[in-house]
């Protein structure tokens, strides 16, 4: 069954939380409400959180992050690593909203406190850092590069036209951040058995690439109640892509598509 | 705790296929069907003279009723079969527990279909003779 109770492990203790105050003579303090689990140390969730400054912080939510485990509290996990929206690797629900810390600035999130939180129903390895072995391994069932029996021209690379090209080019600018498929519902549901937005935005970006020769084969991959079909046009995932990029329309495209072959 | 990598498990047993194009497409053409028909339904039921016995029987009777009745009975049973189990399908995820709504489900659609056009048709045939 679909839980609608959080198992015990994830319902926050809300009395553990710790706070840590702002610095003296702080002028400009803000309050980051940060979610934090330890699994080794047992327990339930807590939230923790932490008073800046923020005249001596940087702008983004994930400058204030980093400002927190460099010089509050070392013990906070969190991942990042480009610090300018292309790796995908900071991607958590921030206010609510599955993003990007390094991309999404604190003045955009108006005067309260932020809350912060890992992607939604992961399981959570420790605070900030969520387990996607599953989301990559979606990602790797769509079978996301070039599949062609027709030998490559000796002497140059496989030509595409310039319109073919532009079909393309949105659904490659996906970085795998996640903030897409743990916003989905359906994905929450079925994450076992649905591929969810991003791998299936991956499956749409081969399956009309005018060079790919596979095309029968990857919509026959998807053509199942549970892979696909479980998408039910919520539209969350394009509403949180922090790249601005539309999984439910390639989605509605593929089931297009699979109509279209039927007459 | 399995052992299986996630690879394994989001592969699984392969894409069914069966049917789930056409369940795609039956949901849309019978939603499709349902718009104008309701539309004429709830059109005709707000215009009627009065609501008491006679007049809805005489209403249901009369000229082409019947027909637009018993089609909109029919594809509002269907358009919900279809619907109903998108439902479970999402949220019940035992396979017996499943199997079981989806059984009867089917078999309280069919009924509800049944009981629906038996009585159009009852009450058509009774009026003309
Ligand atoms: S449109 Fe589909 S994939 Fe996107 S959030 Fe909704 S159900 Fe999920
Ligand atoms: S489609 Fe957008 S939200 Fe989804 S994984 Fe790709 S970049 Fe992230
Ligand atoms: S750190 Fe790379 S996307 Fe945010």
């Amino acid at each position: 069954m679909a839980e609608f109770r959080l198992p015990a492990n994830s319902r926050i203790d809300t009395r553990a939380g710790k706070h840590y105050p702002a610095p003296a003579g702080a002028k400009q303090v803000r309050v980051f409400r940060v979610y934090r689990f330890d699994p080794a140390a047992g327990g339930r969730p807590r939230v923790d959180s932490y008073a800046l400054d923020m005249e001596q912080c940087g702008p983004m939510v994930l400058d204030a992050l980093l400002k927190i485990k460099n010089e509050v509290d070392a013990t906070l996990s969190l991942r990042r690593s480009c610090r300018e929206g292309i790796c995908g690797s900071c991607a958590m629900n921030i206010n609510g909203v599955n993003t990007l810390a390094c991309t999404r600035s604190c003045a955009e999130l108006g005067s309260g406190d932020i809350r912060i939180y890992p992607l939604p129903h992961q399981p959570v390895l420790k605070d900030l850092v969520t387990d996607l072995s599953d989301f990559y391994a979606q990602y790797a069932a769509v079978k996301p590069w070039l599949k062609t029996r027709t030998p490559p021209p000796p002497d140059r690379e496989r030509l595409q036209a310039k319109d073919d090209q532009l079909k393309i080019d949105r659904p490659s600018a996906c970085i795998l951040c996640a903030c897409c498929s743990t916003s989905c519902p359906s994905y929450w549901w079925n994450s076992e058995r649905y591929l969810g937005p991003a791998a299936l935005l991956a499956a749409y970006r081969w399956i009309i690439d005018s060079r790919d020769e596979a095309t029968g084969e990857r919509l026959d991959m998807v053509e199942d109640a549970f892979r696909l079909y479980r998408c039910h046009t919520i539209m969350n995932c394009a509403e949180a892509c922090p790249k601005d990029l539309n999984p439910a329309r390639a989605i509605g495209h593929i089931k297009q598509m699979l109509a279209e072959r039927q007459h | 705790m399995s052992l299986r990598t996630p690879l394994g498990r989001v592969l699984n047993h392969g894409a069914a296929r069966s049917g789930v194009v056409s369940h795609w497409i039956v949901e849309r053409v019978t939603g499709l069907a349902l718009a104008p028909l309701s539309i004429w339904l709830l059109v005709q039921l707000l215009a009627l003279p009065a609501s008491d016995y006679a007049s809805v029987t005489t209403w249901i009777a009369a000229g082409w009723n019947p027909v637009w009745l018993t089609l909109t009975v029919l594809l509002a049973a269907w358009h919900s079969w279809q619907g109903v189990q998108v439902v479970v399908e999402d949220y019940v995820h035992g396979f017996a527990a499943k199997t079981l709504l989806l059984l009867l489900s089917a078999f309280a659609h069919a009924l509800v279909a049944a009981s629906g056009v038996y009585a159009i048709l009852h009450v058509a045939f009774r009026s003309t003779t």
